[in-house]
């Protein structure tokens, strides 16, 4: 795979990774101290959502599932109204009647997020529809899990999208691969009996591409080359990309399984240890793309430190934002419920 | 090979069924079986055909073109008739109509008003089949506009997880009501919706009624040794349009003519009288004794009372 | 693993009462089977199934795809043929996904073949608010399903109830759908041994009154006997009459409270527009008008969507004090 990134574009990437790396992190801190309820992280995915937003323009549309957090922060999501709106907070993005399963932003271009599996997917067809009548250039990105490959509503807005020819990007993240078996007490996210997921999609005739999600300069190469195609109309493209999991989501909660990443990790093999030594070493997108950064000489350790520092500083005041922001009155539970 | 007395069966049946379809007509235009009725001419070869290769407690799930899946299975012409036209000694006591013919006793899970409603059905009585061990196998009979319903993807990737003993029968007679399929389906070929799933697909000719046999055949073969589903296709045509009434101003003549030239039955007969099996005049004799069977069952229906208001919410409940 | 039946200390949770009449049931009658999504070797996503799995083996109980429409579609087509699934749908909310097959499919099999074929199956969802899972987790639709002929919609309140309606339903030859509320998924109480069945159609009083009866199922049973705690403070005797089943509708029972105390209140957790709390006001208003002291009230969740924070989720559920206030009201204020 040529790495047609420009030095600014994998800096960008490096950041929006690191954010979102941060940021998850401090989620798990958070939910020691606050109740917010059942949710997802993005952890060992962000080279996909990371990299996807770097071919779309801020006029593009987005749709997302539960596991949000990345791709809303990767297309510039302020955090700190992240996390008000993941504790249920007045200055969340959605005045904290939708948290983490339904959190939205649309100053960014996400329309929706669902909490049902494929839920957003049908949605995607409309945005995809809309976006062709309007006839400019503007094409939809939705993000989903492998799970929602069972349901009957993708294949409908699949077909959908493959006839009429809109301009929709399914990017589909599978996160099966190394899953916990059920019998061991996990969750696999999905039981489908296609050998591969990208057959479902191109037997609508509709261009698929298999990539490693956790590969940077992979993940680019065939999104800049779908999106590229589909701002000249070619239609939809269907994206699979497939991560190892995290162990830390095998379970139903997430937890700290691979502690607070270290990213001297990327040169220093003493610090890869304990029992998920082997995902850190071998999938942990970050490690990988650091490494990458690092061994093409367009990054050092100190500037990297220096960076993640900020980031870390800009988590810290995200969260202490949040925890400052106040409930929403009660009365405003009634307001809303049809538009003006 | 197949003996003569299996090909005059498939004759008899694919007859039974036009002749049916013909009194069906007749009835719905004098205003006794009202509604939407859908008739199954010009595709009587997929049912004869599938149906004749299933043992009788294998089950079958159909849909709002039913009739012909129903009659071939083995179901009694006059209680059919009777359903049809609202009688009470119809098969849902007239309460269901044309599109609801349920028949336990031909193990038929019904005809069915809604488009795709068989396919779950089917693979959900396939499941129990296999759990409880019976070796039976069930057919799901479903039209073109299926193809492009969710629920068909989801019970197509569940029958393939499970190794499911049922066979998908798709009936693509080129359209949905009034919509060409080709129009509102994308990917060629069709096919390519069950192999996405590792499941056997293939696709044979609606209008030969051997050939849908050797299809289904093969499929309900493999799905009794446990090796699981299979998805086929079979092109075919419905001459009556939609429904009875439809003016189908949306075919041209020389569709229609070309294929009414493929029509099943003469197909079958210029074989048989080609194969010297049987002569032409032994057929239309055949085809008249026929006639009179399914009119004096059409008779028979006619003469049945209605259901009474007691029937009316009968039922609702099982004990 | 199953509830220990050996155990004195019969106090069971609701979730492992339910379990346990599944157990039970598996146990009896081989055509049980169990089917949803993570309901086989996960055990459940609230631990609901646990020890299924081992015991009676992946061809019972088996997990599916995520694949709503479908499993239940072929859940229907399955106990068509012989089979008496109990299908499991995570989330109340996904009924929607499953809309057509249990309204179109199941609930007329029975009708349309004039009683050549039944559907004997049982649909098992949780419902309620709580737990801050946001709008599209939270909802509370029974009132779609009782509207529906040809289906049984069970709502219990607790523990003991829970198994013996559920053992009722899974004997039951029609689609029940079996509805817990999540929040009473941990409430517990003595829970009989074994064979112990509670007919469906049944209502219960679960505490005698003589001055106001208030109606409700599942957890709002228990707004309501802490409502009626409160009354009885201010000198007001509150019957509380669990429906136990939406369908079929004891009318007997809930006629036969509000003759005694000439006063309703109707209390549900589903909304009120075109809800429950209209169906039982509008039955004793047919029924019992003459025994009427006041006009019949009703209680229910106000019609927004369940929002997702924990300082406006509270506001969807009635409360006791709510419960309270309407109560008193009809006396014209009390205090
Ligand atoms: C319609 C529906 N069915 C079931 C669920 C419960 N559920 C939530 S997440 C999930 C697994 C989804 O897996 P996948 O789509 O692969 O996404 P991942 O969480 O792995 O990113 C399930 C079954 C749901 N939210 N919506
Ligand atoms: C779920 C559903 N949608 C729409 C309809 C209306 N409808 C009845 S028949 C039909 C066309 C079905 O086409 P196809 O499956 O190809 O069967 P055919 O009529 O050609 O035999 C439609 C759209 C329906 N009955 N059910
Ligand atoms: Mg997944
Ligand atoms: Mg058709």
């Amino acid at each position: 795979m040529t790495d047609n990134l420009t030095p600014d574009q994998n800096s960008a990437i490096l950041d929006r990774m690191l954010l979102i790396r941060r940021f998850e992190e401090m989620l798990i801190d958070l939910a020691g101290d606050h109740n917010f309820g059942h949710y997802h992280l993005y952890i060992g995915e962000e080279a996909t959502g990371a990299t996807v937003v770097e071919s779309l323009t801020e006029t593009d549309l987005l749709l997302t599932t539960w596991r949000n957090h990345g791709h809303l922060l990767a297309r510039g999501a302020d955090p700190g109204r992240m996390v008000a709106e993941i504790l249920g907070r007045a200055d969340g993005y959605n005045k904290g009647r939708g948290g983490t399963l339904h959190l939205t932003v649309r100053d960014v271009g996400f329309l929706s997020t669902s909490g049902l599996v494929g839920g957003a997917v049908g949605l995607a067809s409309g945005a995809g529809f809309a976006l062709k009548q309007a006839g400019e250039d503007n094409i939809c990105v939705v993000f989903f899990g492998d799970g929602a490959m069972e349901e009957g509503v993708v294949f409908e807005a699949m077909n959908l999208a493959s006839l009429w020819s809109l301009p929709v990007l399914f990017v589909c993240e599978n996160n099966n691969s190394g899953a916990i078996s059920a019998q061991e007490g996990g969750f696999p996210s999905s039981e489908i009996a296609a050998s591969r997921i990208s057959d479902i999609p191109k037997s609508l005739n509709i261009k698929s591409e298999l990539v490693d999600g956790a590969d940077v300069a992979a993940v680019h190469a065939v999104i800049a080359e779908a999106v590229g195609g589909m701002r000249k109309g070619s239609g939809p493209a269907f994206i699979e990309a497939y991560t190892e999991r995290w162990p830390g989501s095998r379970p139903l909660w997430p937890t700290q399984a691979t502690g607070v990443t270290q990213l001297a990790a990327a040169w220093d093999p003493s610090l890869i240890t304990g029992e998920y030594a082997g995902w850190i070493d071998e999938f942990d997108p970050l490690i990988r793309f650091i490494r990458n950064q690092l061994d093409a000489g367009v990054l050092s350790q100190d500037e990297l430190r220096e960076r993640d520092s900020k980031i870390c500083d800009q988590i810290a005041e995200a969260r202490a934002f949040g925890e400052a922001s106040a409930l929403p009155g009660p009365e405003s539970a009634l307001d809303g419920v049809f538009a003006a | 090979m197949l003996t003569k007395d299996k090909l005059l069966e498939f004759y008899r049946g694919m007859v039974t069924i036009r002749a049916f379809e013909e009194e069906v007509r007749k009835m719905h235009n004098a205003g006794l079986a009202p509604g939407l009725v859908h008739l199954y001419s010009g595709q009587e070869a997929v049912g004869v055909g599938a149906c004749a290769a299933l043992n009788s407690d294998d089950y079958i799930a159909s849909h709002h073109r039913g009739h012909g899946h129903c009659i071939a299975k083995g179901s009694e012409l006059d209680r059919l008739f009777a359903e049809i036209i609202g009688r009470r000694s119809g098969y849902g006591m007239g309460r269901g109509g044309s599109m609801h013919i349920y028949d336990p006793a031909t193990f038929n899970l019904g005809t069915n008003g809604i488009v795709g409603g068989s396919v779950p059905l089917a693979t959900g009585a396939a499941l129990s089949a296999k759990l409880r061990g019976t070796g039976q196998v069930a057919v799901s009979f479903f039209g073109d506009g299926v193809l492009n319903q969710g629920i068909l993807f989801e019970s197509l990737n569940m029958a393939a997880l499970w190794s499911l003993p049922v066979v998908f029968v798709c009936e693509n007679n080129g359209y949905g009501e009034f919509t060409e399929i080709d129009d509102v389906t994308a990917g060629r070929p069709y096919a390519k919706r069950g192999e996405a799933f590792d499941i056997p697909s293939e696709k044979a000719d609606g209008m030969d009624v051997l050939a849908v046999h050797e299809a289904v055949s093969k499929a309900v073969t493999r799905a009794r040794n446990g090796d699981g589903p299979s998805f086929l296709i079979f092109d075919t045509y419905r001459y009556s349009g939609h429904h009875v009434g439809d003016k189908q101003e949306y075919k041209d003549d020389e569709e229609r003519e070309l294929w009414l030239s493929r029509d099943p039955i003469p197909k079958l007969a210029d074989m048989l009288v080609a194969g010297k099996k049987i002569k032409q005049a032994e057929l239309d004799e055949l085809d008249a004794k026929i006639k009179v069977t399914v009119i004096a069952a059409a008779n028979q229906a006619k003469k049945m009372p209605e259901p009474d208001a007691d029937d009316l919410a009968r039922h609702i409940y099982a004990a | 693993m199953p509830p220990d039946s050996q155990q004195t200390d019969r106090n069971l949770t609701l979730k492992d009462a339910v379990l346990e009449a599944m157990f039970e049931e598996m146990e009896s009658d081989q055509n049980v089977i169990l089917i949803g999504e993570d309901v086989g070797a996960a055990g459940g996503v609230f631990k609901q199934t646990e020890g299924l799995f081992e015991t009676f083996g992946a061809d019972r109980v088996i997990d599916t795809p995520i694949s709503e429409s479908a499993i239940f579609g072929l859940a229907v087509g399955a106990a068509m043929a012989g089979s008496r699934p109990i299908v499991e749908v995570m989330f109340g909310d996904f009924l929607t996904l499953v809309m057509d097959q249990l309204v179109n499919q199941a609930a007329k099999v029975h009708y349309m073949s004039a009683g050549g074929f039944n559907v004997p199956l049982v649909l098992r969802t949780g419902i309620g608010v709580g737990g801050n899972l946001g709008p599209q987790h939270s909802q509370s639709l029974h009132g779609w399903l009782a509207h529906i002929p040809g289906l049984k919609v069970v709502m219990p309140s607790s523990a003991s109830d829970a198994k013996g309606l559920f053992k009722a339903a899974v004997r039951d030859n029609n689609p029940v759908i079996f509805m817990e509320d999540r929040m009473t998924y941990n409430l517990k109480e003595q829970v009989p041994e074994g064979e112990h069945i509670i007919p469906l159609g049944s209502a219960e009083v679960k505490r005698e009154g003589a001055d106001v009866s208030i109606y409700a199922v599942a957890r709002s049973v228990h707004t309501a006997l802490a409502a009626a705690e409160h009354l009885q403070v201010k000198n007001v005797s509150a019957e509380v009459v669990d429906l136990r089943t939406l369908a079929p509708l004891d009318v007997e029972t809930i006629v036969a409270s509000v003759q005694k105390t000439g006063r309703a209140l109707v209390l549900d957790g589903g909304y009120q527009s075109f809800g429950i709390t209209g169906e039982i006001a509008a039955t004793i208003g047919e029924l019992a008008f003459d025994y009427l002291d006041a006009p019949v009230m009703r209680l229910a969740a106000p019609d927004v969507p369940v929002p997702f924070s924990p300082a406006l989720e509270a506001m969807t559920v009635p409360s006791a004090e709510q419960v309270v206030a309407k109560v008193t009201g009809m006396y014209g204020g009390l205090d």
